[in-house]
């Protein structure tokens, strides 16, 4: 009872948070609002089971993203003497009814959902049974890299082009401007870092190896590390250099061209692509990949420094 | 109910309470330096004793360590931001100090 | 009686968590809203810690691991902003 007087106030506080994030009242609140968003679901991801979910929700959505939108907004809307100008008003007159057919639109569905039976999982079970024979016990990671590697792939090197996109955009910006802080000479900050990156590497290296066994993984080793990235970023000890170094760039082609080398190799020995042939290579590729996403990251949040506003007229 | 759920349980009121009285503080405090100092020093109380109590609730040293961990680096997280945030607001404005809160 | 017990507080803090989003919506300075993204950290972590032991799920731990030490990312990068005691127009 208890719990679902949680779960209820979990779902009304995200869907008024939505709402409060878009309807524009001013920019900062929405950053906020959208932060605090990302925060509620992160718990109810945990809610409904999903740590994995959970642990990239927060560092992402809560903690990358809203990093990236203050950033943004330092350097896109706010002048320099700290004058905010008006957001332009313009309600669409669509704007209710469509909220509106899309939430009974979901809610029918859902509907529909809740009250047929549940068709037998074949696919689930499958994956259940045969995780063992590999050595895996995470289900998630399994299916990441075993069952439907192609998706992984694909998704590394839509990163990968993100990254390209961003920086034919950020590179023609402010080149001496970065995301820096204020005052980054301040001791606190040294001692912050002092703990936090040895503290984040660690973890990030333990859900690499846990991945295979228990909630973790690359991606949300790759997010931990980038995260700890942002901070060196924000904190100025790391800058943004107009073009990346040789090291840079291996880091951010190391996830793509790990995953495509060792997805054709089968084909060598007649077995189909992408058939991992161990252990071994399942580590390969999560290292390369939590690498490949880490730099990446980084690069995409560092690029966002050097944004700059059009001056109209 | 055990003696160990009794103990856990008046941690975790006591830590409520100390989560009531940062988000009263929030709100009630007449300008940003008092909602800091309210916010940063209760919140981070009440985590302390909600991670005492579920440490005697769950028992294993592992976890307790665990908890104990989480509570420090969330201290120092939470005077980190708070450090940085009271200067920020102080190289814009002057605290409201002359105004007592009407009441 | 812990079975209730347990969501009962994560239930009161969240119930905290929405009264402290009061100050983002009065302000008036952009810090007092950035006090509720702290706020919203230490809540946060201590609803995911409940949640860890009444659902038996010690992944969650770990996510509160994660999140405390990320929260000095959002200060960070909020005291780069210019100042703006007022910014509401409308």
């Amino acid at each position: 009872m208890m719990s679902l007087l949680l779960d209820g106030l979990i779902v009304v506080a995200l869907v008024g948070l939505a709402i409060q994030a878009i309807t524009g009242q001013s920019l900062f609140r929405g950053i906020i609002n959208f932060i605090v968003f990302g925060l509620t679901m992160a718990l109810a991801w945990a809610r409904i089971g999903a740590p994995d979910l959970a642990m990239a929700e927060a560092a992402i959505g809560a903690g990358l993203t809203g990093a990236l939108m203050m950033v943004a907004y330092r350097r896109l809307v706010a002048d320099e003497d700290g004058h905010v100008p008006t957001p332009p008003r313009q309600k669409s007159r669509l704007a209710i009814p469509i909220a509106v057919g899309s939430g009974l639109l979901v809610g029918v569905i859902g509907l529909g959902a809740l009250l047929s039976d549940n068709p037998p999982g074949e696919a689930g079970q499958l994956v259940l049974e045969t995780l063992p024979e590999y050595g895996l016990g995470n289900a998630i990671t399994g299916v990441l890299l075993l069952f439907r590697g192609l998706d992984t792939l694909l998704e590394i090197a839509v990163l990968f082009t993100a990254l390209l996109a961003a920086r034919a955009v950020a590179g023609t910006g402010d080149s001496s401007a970065t995301a820096r802080t204020r005052h980054p000479e301040t001791p606190l900050i040294g001692a912050l870092l002092a703990v936090v990156i040895p503290l984040t590497i660690l973890v990030a290296v333990h859900l690499l190896r846990a991945g295979t066994y228990e909630t973790g993984g690359a991606f949300q080793a790759g997010a931990v590390l980038a995260a700890a990235g942002v901070l060196l970023v924000l904190s100025g000890r790391v800058s943004r250099t107009p073009s990346a170094g040789p090291l840079v760039r291996l880091g951010v082609l190391a996830g793509l061209s790990a995953f495509i080398l060792v997805g054709l190799a089968p084909l060598l020995y007649g077995e189909a692509l992408l058939t991992l042939p161990g252990m071994w290579s399942i580590y390969l590729i999560e290292t390369a990949m939590m690498v490949s996403i880490a730099v990446t990251l980084i690069l995409l949040f560092a690029d966002a420094g050097g944004l700059r506003r059009e001056r109209r007229g | 109910m055990s003696l160990q759920d009794a103990l856990a349980l008046i941690f975790l009121l006591a830590g409520c309470a100390f989560y009531l009285a940062g988000t009263v503080g929030l709100l009630r405090f007449p300008d940003v330096f008092c909602r800091l100092h309210a916010l940063t020093k209760a919140d981070n109380v009440g985590l302390g004793l909600v991670c005492v109590g579920l440490a005697i609730l769950n028992g294993q040293p592992r976890v307790a360590s665990m908890l104990l961990l989480i509570w420090l680096v969330g201290l120092l997280a939470a005077t980190v931001s708070a450090h940085l945030i009271a200067r920020h607001a102080h190289e814009r404005e002057a605290p409201q100090d002359q105004e007592l809160p009407r009441r | 009686m812990m079975d209730l017990a347990l969501p009962g507080v994560a239930l009161f803090l969240l119930l905290n968590l929405v009264a402290g989003m009061l100050r983002v919506y009065r302000g008036p300075t952009l810090a007092d809203r950035m006090l509720a993204a702290l706020l919203f950290s230490t809540t946060t972590v201590a609803v995911l810690l409940l949640m860890a032991e009444w659902m038996e799920m010690a992944a969650l731990r770990h996510v509160a691991l994660l999140f405390v030490m990320l929260a000095s990312i959002l200060s960070l990068a909020f005291v780069g902003l210019p100042s703006g005691t007022d910014e509401e127009e409308s």
